[in-house]
């Protein structure tokens, strides 16, 4: 590739004054007035019919402008799936749904008369655990199940709370068992976690009377967003416009569309106003996306030689009450499902089961850490069984080039070897000294989990000084978008970055994006921004030529001025290009430049329904972690000694930023690792605050070594994976295979809290 | 969302006058608990009365008596005060692992003593120490050894209109080394799931936990053992402790592992501070 | 019926008199009464840190503080620290060592950290989680947090 100038160099980020100042403006810091506050009357049983609902006191309340109930929100909303409900109908499916929705010229008066609604509730049986879920007889959660509109590659179960039974079946298992020397298998399972992004949802609404909608939204995708209010509430989408602002992180909780739609119908009630509603800690908690709890049970062969020769996994998701996005994160795991190895034989069953615990869906790894959790502990497992070095049994059966998936899909420039040598390296793998200490390895893999036709596009605008306005539809939610996408326009337009503008999006102004999820958008929204900026810089040679009178191919452009290579007097500046006339004559030739980049993967394809194979990765990323504890033997407390992450990112477009989000990803990897679970007592989350649900503080966060490898993956931009999700996905397993080495004792679930790991060392004894 | 009212007061008198002025009167000094109760519905106040400002609250000295601590001395102040640090080492530790840094700048010693959890920090320190709590009324003064003071979870000796006035280790200080070891999920920011404070007086033992009964308690039979029987197996002498404490299963722990950190946490108390 | 008290401070070094509404926190008068949206709100029970401001010069959660407890203070909010429009150190260095990814928690981040400085003006890696422990992180940048503090203090 030849020299790069701006991909590749560790630019500062460019939302950097903007936050270090305070001046970042995030939803609630606009300006938006005069304002309506929203409050939602939660339901308080799990699962129950709604006997008597009772607003008229609420209503009578003074400051309060409506209320309304589910009857005001007649269509369900879904992304994959259309179930879910923005207000409960008939009945509640999850403790904390709304059951109304209260509009008030103050938060008080919005607070006082959600209180003064009167609810009854005939409870129903509630079903708590997937796999009682799945068994005929158990109450349904969804009782229409089959009425519901879905994008056809998910598969429900009628009659149950199967909302998406995902099928894989390549090679020959029962064969592949018979070869095998040893076989392993063991259940495992993983409570639900929660994103608790420091910012919680938000939205805002405004309705014209001429017909226009407005809405501020946290979400990640305003185009999905605009897309799905649209169908909901049945509006032409040109007369949607959504407006981002920074998002104060997302992994994915903001994904999709959630609390938008809650106060749709109050501004359309109230034109003129903004509807505003603001979820608390505790509602953002249980009210919104939570990363679904899993249960599975895995069953490896393998010969003596190391070599795994088939491999059966059956994994049953608990989706909460409404999976309508969750049916895919179920999709993910399973076309993925032999993590990072080939393995040539595979049947996986992986089952999206409703239950009245809270709403299911995207959480950073979008199924792949919990589902190579249970590949990465069973590494192990065969490993002491086969007396074989981890690593060694690793490097076995990792996926090279030419390797298949799990659904079939053939895999290029892979360095997975490379990222687990580069970390166990690190740690000094294979010495450990000391008692009660123990290092661990995992490797890992994602693609972006999203439909084979979802697309980007940019724009990019050229000033009359030279300078360039590039818009997107990817939103900034600390990833560092804006940053990445300036260094990919700056070199396709050979501008320097301060010339470059980029905003959050506004779907009026900025072009589609599908969603910043996925770890996808430097790729996508990438690729569609280099695209722009080649028909950019297009427009601009042709200009030149009629204008300079040489052909196009005598040019060239250094930021500031177009000339002939052959003659550096004949030249150009961007500004006598941009508002063109001919010299001589003053014809005009050409006004603006205006470049235009469209992109959608061409390598994608549809699974096959009953063997799930196909192409369903626009590209994959490889990685590893390693980890070295200390564990106190009595207490249980793991100190982490060291941690080294590396990925594979293809081309770090800013390593400074790859190495940050490298770390991030791991932190927040090793918080799930070790403080991390959602309790649930029938339905109800106990621990709906940071005082009893933790997360890793600066203070038991140790020092992450991470190594950024590069093997360019030929359809991304300048070689560009990516890089979002990754870092989070070995954390856990490299944690926990360190643990159960140090102490020779087996954990099937996590987070290791210190009573986990003493309830295992009792448990060995 | 609730609506009342607040007065920042000048004198115990002006506060006195207000607590007893009508039902549901708070005193509010660094309102890290209250403000919590308040917003989750557990405290629902008429009126706030704002006895932070006083002079006489915030006395932090020591003297012949020993060391005072005003009931508007916060925990950074206490965590931070050279004679604690000195003589009354548990309770700098103990004070120090409450919450953050800025949680600290505003919640009190006193605070935290009222709020009364099973699992407060500066109790099971306190208690090992011997501390006395003194208490004001409109009408009288009364003091109490530290035990007493606390009643239930969430209980205290205060009696309606009275405050805390100040906390006093009283002299002759222990003779010998103390510790607070707090037992945490994460190890930082945290609640205790079981907190030891162990401290030693020359050949003899305080040894106090917390948040492994309905109050912080002393584990007497642990002490009998020491001090009566001259056990220096502190192992075995820390096995006592499962007949003084009665844990509970929570969202933070178990019982039976709060009986395991329980002992654990003891014994490597001693070993800190009476010798291996 | 809402209670409003009057009540003299300063805020960023200027003296202000406003009217205070009883029960309303400190976070919310900061956003809404002075209209200062740098400060922010992530859990309202004092847990995240989001909302750190110093009062009198000392880092507290300003979801914990009433409104009317201003009075009589000096209270430093994140906007106070560039002066003249001019980053601080401490700010340059965030920014120079990619502390931060959101943004969201950074204006706390940085309250709590410029506090420490004025404590401790070479803080080690102890000093800095002891006093940052309240301020949660979710993007993770903890470590660059670090690399800022040290650096900002070096020439």
């Amino acid at each position: 590739m030849a020299d790069l100038k701006y991909v590749g160099t560790s630019v500062k980020r460019r939302d950097g004054v903007d936050k270090v100042t305070g001046a970042a403006e995030f939803i609630d810091d606009r300006f938006l007035g005069p304002l309506l506050y929203v409050k939602m009357k939660k339901s308080t049983v799990a699962h129950g019919k709604i006997k008597k609902l009772d607003i008229s006191k609420a209503q009578a309340h003074p400051g309060v402008k409506v209320v309304l109930t589910g009857k005001d929100y007649p269509n369900k909303i879904g992304l994959y799936l259309v179930d879910r409900d923005f207000v409960a109908m008939e009945k509640v499916r999850f403790f904390g749904e709304p059951v109304a929705i209260v509009a008030a010229v103050s938060e008080r008066a919005a607070a006082e008369a959600v209180e003064l609604i009167e609810v009854e509730y005939e409870e129903l049986p509630g079903v708590f655990d997937p796999r009682e879920g799945m068994k005929p007889g158990s109450p349904l959660v969804h009782e229409n199940l089959e009425e519901y509109e879905r994008v056809p590659i998910f598969y429900p179960v009628p009659g149950t709370n199967i909302s998406n039974h995902f099928k894989l079946r390549k090679g020959d298992v029962e064969k592949g068992f018979a070869e095998a020397d040893l076989i392993v298998e063991r259940d495992f399972q993983l409570p639900q976690m929660q994103h608790v992004p420091i910012e919680t949802h938000k939205a805002a609404a405004h309705w014209t009377p001429g017909g226009k909608l407005t809405v501020w939204s946290t979400a990640q995708s305003p185009n999905v967003v605009r897309q799905l209010l649209a169908k909901t509430f049945e509006m032409p989408m040109q007369n949607i416009r959504i407006i981002s602002s920074y998002i104060g992180g997302g992994f994915g909780g903001k994904a999709g569309a959630s609390l938008e739609g809650l106060v749709i119908p109050v501004a359309m009630k109230f034109p003129g106003y903004v509807v505003k509603i603001v979820f608390n800690r505790e509602e953002d908690m249980q009210g919104t996306f939570t990363r679904q709890g899993l249960y599975s049970h895995l069953k490896t062969g393998v010969r003596k030689d190391g070599r795994i020769t088939a491999l059966e996994y059956k994994m049953i998701w608990d989706g909460g009450a409404y999976t309508e996005y969750g049916v895919n994160i179920v999709r993910a795991a399973g076309y993925t499902s032999t993590g990072a190895y080939d393995i040539p034989n595979v049947k996986t069953d992986s089952y999206c089961v409703y239950t009245n615990n809270s709403i299911g869906g995207p959480v950073r790894g979008f199924g792949m850490c919990e589902m190579q959790w249970g590949i990465e502990r069973q590494m192990e497992e065969i490993a002491k069984e086969l007396k074989m070095d981890p690593l060694e049994l690793r490097l076995i059966n990792g996926m090279k080039d030419g390797s298949t998936t799990a659904a079939g899909q053939v895999v290029h420039n892979v360095a997975f070897d490379k990222c687990l040598k580069t970390v166990a390296d690190k740690i000094g793998w294979g010495k450990t000294e000391g008692k009660f200490r123990g290092k661990g390895i995992s490797g890992l893999v994602k693609c972006p989990a999203q439909p084979s036709n979802a697309s980007s596009s940019a724009i990019i605008r050229i000033n009359e000084d030279g300078s360039a306005h590039v818009m997107v539809g990817a939103t900034e939610m600390g990833q560092g978008m804006l940053t990445a996408i300036s260094q990919i326009a700056a070199e396709g337009l050979n501008i320097p970055i301060e010339k470059i503008d980029i905003k959050v999006p506004d779907t009026d102004f900025t072009p589609y994006e599908w969603q910043s999820v996925g770890s996808r958008i430097t790729y996508t929204c990438g690729n569609s921004v280099k695209m722009a900026a080649a028909d950019a810089m297009g427009q601009i040679y042709k200009v030149a030529a009629n204008l300079l009178g040489v052909p196009v191919e005598d040019l060239t452009f250094d930021g500031k001025m177009v000339y002939s290579t052959k003659d550096s007097n004949i030249k150009a500046t961007i500004r006598e290009v941009a508002d063109s006339c001919k010299k001589c004559t003053g014809e005009g030739i050409a006004g603006p430049i205006i470049g235009r980049g469209s992109f959608i993967p061409s390598n994608m394809t549809n699974l096959d329904p009953e063997t799930g194979q196909g192409n369903p990765g626009m590209f994959y990323c490889f990685g590893a972690t390693a980890a070295e504890v200390e564990v106190d033997p009595e207490t249980g407390v793991i100190t982490v000694l060291q941690l080294a992450s590396s990925l594979d990112v293809g081309k770090a477009v800013n390593p400074q930023l790859c190495h940050v989000q490298l770390h991030g990803g791991t932190i927040m990897g090793l918080s799930t690792a070790l403080y991390e679970e959602v309790k649930f007592d029938k339905g109800v989350m106990l621990n709906r605050n940071f005082t009893d649900y933790k997360i890793s503080s600066i203070d038991n966060t140790p020092h992450i070594d991470s190594f950024l490898i590069e093997t360019p993956e030929e359809k991304g931009p300048y070689g560009v994976r990516g890089i979002g999700e990754q870092p989070m996905i070995g954390v856990a397993p490299a944690i926990a295979n360190a643990v159960c080495n140090a102490l020779d004792i087996d954990v099937n679930t996590f987070p290791l809290t210190p009573e986990r790991v003493w309830q295992a060392i009792k448990a060995k004894r | 969302m609730l609506t009342y009212d607040y007065v920042k007061c000048e004198n115990l008198k002006q506060a006195f006058e207000q607590l007893k002025s009508g039902e549901q009167v708070f005193p509010l000094a660094g309102g890290t608990d209250l403000m919590v109760g308040m917003r989750g519905g557990k405290f629902a106040p008429r009126l706030l009365v704002d006895i932070k400002g006083l002079e006489e609250l915030q006395v932090l000295k020591e003297d012949d008596a020993g060391i005072t601590i005003g009931a508007a001395v916060t925990l950074n102040q206490v965590a931070l005060f050279e004679p604690i640090i000195k003589h009354a080492a548990p309770l700098a530790e103990g004070a120090h692992s409450v919450g953050s840094y800025a949680i600290r700048n505003r919640a009190t010693l006193a605070g935290n003593i009222c709020n009364a959890s099973p699992a407060a920090d500066t109790a099971a320190p306190l208690y090992s120490l011997a501390a006395v709590i003194n208490l004001v009324g409109p009408e009288q003064k009364r003091s109490m050894p530290i035990e007493e003071f606390f009643i239930g979870p969430g209980k205290t000796a205060l009696k309606k209109g009275e405050l805390v006035h100040s906390v006093l280790i009283p002299k002759p200080y222990p003779q010998g080394k103390g510790t607070y070891i707090k037992a945490s999920r994460t190890g930082s920011v945290d609640l205790s799931t079981v907190g030891v404070a162990v401290q030693s007086w020359g050949d003899r033992v305080r040894i106090a936990v917390g948040a492994v009964a309905p109050t912080p308690v002393r584990a007497l039979q642990v002490e009998k053992a020491i001090n009566e029987g001259g056990e220096k197996d502190w192992a075995k002498a820390a096995s006592l402790v499962h007949e003084d404490i009665s844990p509970i299963t929570d969202l933070r722990g178990s019982r039976e592992y709060r009986y395991h950190i329980a002992e654990v946490l003891i014994r490597r108390g001693l070993e800190q501070t009476m010798g291996v | 019926m809402t209670k409003k008290i009057t009540i003299n401070f300063t805020v960023n070094g200027d003296r202000e008199t406003r009217e205070a509404i009883v029960g309303q926190t400190l976070l919310k008068f900061i956003r809404e009464e002075l209209n200062l949206k740098g400060t922010k709100e992530g859990c309202e029970i004092g847990e995240c840190g989001a909302c750190t401001v110093l009062l009198d010069g000392k880092p507290v959660n300003s979801c914990l503080v009433l409104a009317v407890e201003l009075d009589g203070k000096e209270l430093t909010t994140i906007e106070g620290l560039s002066k003249n429009g001019e980053l601080d150190k401490l700010q340059q260095a965030f920014i120079d060592h990619a502390a931060f990814q959101c943004g969201y928690c950074t204006p706390g981040m940085i309250m709590a950290s410029k506090a420490l400085l004025q404590r401790k003006p070479n803080p080690t890696d102890q000093d800095i989680n002891e006093a940052l422990s309240g301020n949660l992180c979710r993007c993770g940048a903890y470590q660059e947090i670090r690399e800022a503090i040290k650096a900002s203090t070096k020439k």
